[in-house]
């Protein structure tokens, strides 16, 4: 495991520019968490971290490796969790082992023992060893985002990325699954960076925020210097009235 | 206002005269149109021999030929009524069921020799599969294998089998592979990108997000159309018996030129329990394994008053 290094970022579709010079880096082990509004660029930086899309300028490394492509070391949980209906919560965590199978044998379903106790395991971390054998589409929105989350621990990533990992839940599921994220997270000391739109969800789950706006990097900190003004700084002026009645209500 | 008036008035006068200008033109066409088709139709019936005369003629044997189709008797109490011992006399002699068997058969056995083969096409055939030009290929073999009836490739596989069972299951499982092929593409192409994605992104390499991305999206799909293509293929080994291939279609036939109808309608009875216990059997699994609201299920009724359409159209496909 080791640093990762984004080095001026630039991503464009044509005349948009989704990302301008992003530079930021994160150490071993932290839990970061993107904030920004939709169109802000957070599923573009995500994307161009896990290799899917390549970036228009600049470079992300993770060490000395530039990152050029899906990597089997860079796992991802996706807002739509993309998990596969038809397939057991059992078969959908062992497709995270996919990278170390030969095709044959994952053709076969002839799995290494290992992979098979990895599979259960990171079904046990997100509380669903007991639906193992269920089919994926049979499960509850929550209960599917947390195969993602466990298909994705299969994979040993030393980066896991989610982008709005839980903006498709209720927020009762939403807090659950952010539990389960942070806590693999923490007992693996996995570098994981989070989209979240919700902030009040960022504050309660991030250690470090990096903030968008338009395509810019106009926030990257701890929470201690995530005040109500940088909060307005990246979300205008919508988002956070709640949030200061609340502290004034605190107070 | 009222220059006004006069003004709009006008305009709307000329718009009228548009209008009625446009819908003679239009009604000028379309006796046109009509005009050209009775001329195609006349000039078609030319060509078949169609004759009214010829039916008048004929009809007289053609109602002796229904009174043998329906045989029938008196029944206790003077009931007249169809002779269905006349039916089953046959059945029995003939050992219908035992044909019934052998088409079913064919219709299965060549079911699953294709099954391989359109799986192959039909997943190559798949633009997310072949990048673009290249799929081309194959769908061009899938659709030359349609362009070709089953009846057809029977006919070419004559050399190969001789007149047979065999024959017909050879040409069953080609056209299969046409047929089943592109239900298997067009599957293929509705399949969602993110988990072809998700399994991307777990480092996975191209087959394996070809199987595990893609083709266990559609597995459930790929069931419900085999079993489809399977009610097809049943029909289809009927049809295959009137050009030799066995089964009840080839009685149909020895019967037919023996001038015995009573005989050939109980031939098609048992082929229509035959077909419709597949079909029923077919589109109850297939609303299983779907699950879902969509799936249709026909009734007993609606299955035997659609039967001859879809005879009619397996005949040839």
């Amino acid at each position: 495991m080791s640093t990762i290094t984004v080095e001026n970022l630039t991503k464009t579709y044509g005349d948009v520019e989704a990302l301008v010079d992003i530079s930021f880096e994160i150490p071993d082990g932290e839990f970061v968490v993107l904030l920004g509004e939709s169109g802000a660029g957070k599923s573009t930086l995500l994307r161009c971290l896990n290799g899917l899309t390549s970036p228009t300028e600049g470079t992300i490394s993770i060490g000395d490796e530039e990152i050029t492509g899906p990597r089997d070391d860079v796992a991802m949980i996706f807002q739509q969790h993309y998990i596969i209906g038809q397939m057991s919560a059992y078969g959908n965590a062992l497709t995270g082992s996919l990278n170390r199978t030969p095709f044959l044998r994952s053709l076969l379903q002839r799995n290494d023992r290992a992979d098979k106790i990895e599979a259960l395991n990171a079904l046990d971390t997100v509380g669903l060893l007991d639906e193992a054998g269920q089919r994926a589409e049979r499960m509850s929105g929550g209960q599917q985002q947390r195969v993602g989350i466990a298909r994705a621990l299969v994979q040993q990533p030393s980066l896991l990325l989610a982008d709005e990992p839980v903006a498709s839940l209720d927020p009762a599921s939403a807090e659950t699954v952010m539990g389960y994220i942070r806590d693999a997270a923490k007992s693996r000391n996995l570098t994981t960076i989070a989209s979240l739109h919700q902030v009040n969800l960022a504050r309660e789950f991030g250690e470090r925020f990096v903030g968008l706006k338009d395509g810019e990097l106009v926030f990257d900190g701890y929470r201690e210097d995530l005040t109500v003004d940088v909060i307005d700084r990246i979300y205008g002026n919508i988002e956070t009235s709640s949030i200061r009645n609340e502290r004034e209500a605190n107070a | 206002m009222s220059v006004d008036t006069d003004d709009v008035s006008d305009r709307v006068t000329e718009r009228l005269g548009d209008l009625k200008r446009m819908k003679r033109i239009r009604r000028f066409g379309m006796l046109l149109v009509v005009a050209l088709v009775g001329v195609l139709f006349n000039l078609a019936l030319d060509q078949v021999g169609f004759s009214i005369g010829e039916i008048i003629y004929y009809w007289p044997s053609f109602r002796e030929a229904l009174g043998q189709f329906f045989p029938t008797t008196t029944y206790v109490g003077g009931l007249v009524f169809l002779d269905f011992d006349a039916y089953w006399a046959f059945i029995v002699e003939r050992g219908l069921f035992g044909k019934a068997i052998i088409t079913l058969s064919m219709g299965f056995a060549g079911t699953l020799l294709g099954l391989p083969g359109a799986l192959l096409l039909g997943v190559l055939g798949s633009e997310r599969v072949t990048p673009f030009p290249f799929n081309f290929i194959f769908r061009g073999m899938m659709s030359t294998i349609r362009a070709i009836p089953a009846l057809v490739w029977a006919l070419i596989y004559i050399p190969l089998g001789g007149v047979t069972p065999f024959t017909a299951t050879l040409a069953i499982g080609t056209d299969t592979m046409g047929n089943l092929g592109r239900l298997f593409t067009d599957a293929l192409e509705e399949v969602e990108t993110g988990p072809i994605e998700a399994i991307e992104s777990t480092g996975a390499d191209r087959r394996q997000t070809i199987v595990f991305g893609m083709l266990s999206q559609v597995v459930t799909p790929f069931i419900a159309w085999t079993m489809y293509i399977l009610e097809i293929n049943v029909r289809i080994a009927v049809t295959m018996g009137l050009i030799g291939g066995g089964g009840l279609g080839y009685v149909l036939s020895t019967e037919r030129g023996l001038f015995h109808y009573t005989n050939m309608m109980a031939t098609i009875l048992v082929i229509l329990v035959l077909v419709i216990s597949v079909e029923m059997i077919s589109q109850r699994t297939r609303s299983y394994i779907r699950a879902d609201d969509d799936a249709e299920t026909k009734g007993l009724l609606q299955l035997l008053t659609e039967f001859p359409q879809r005879m009619a159209e397996s005949m040839w496909r």
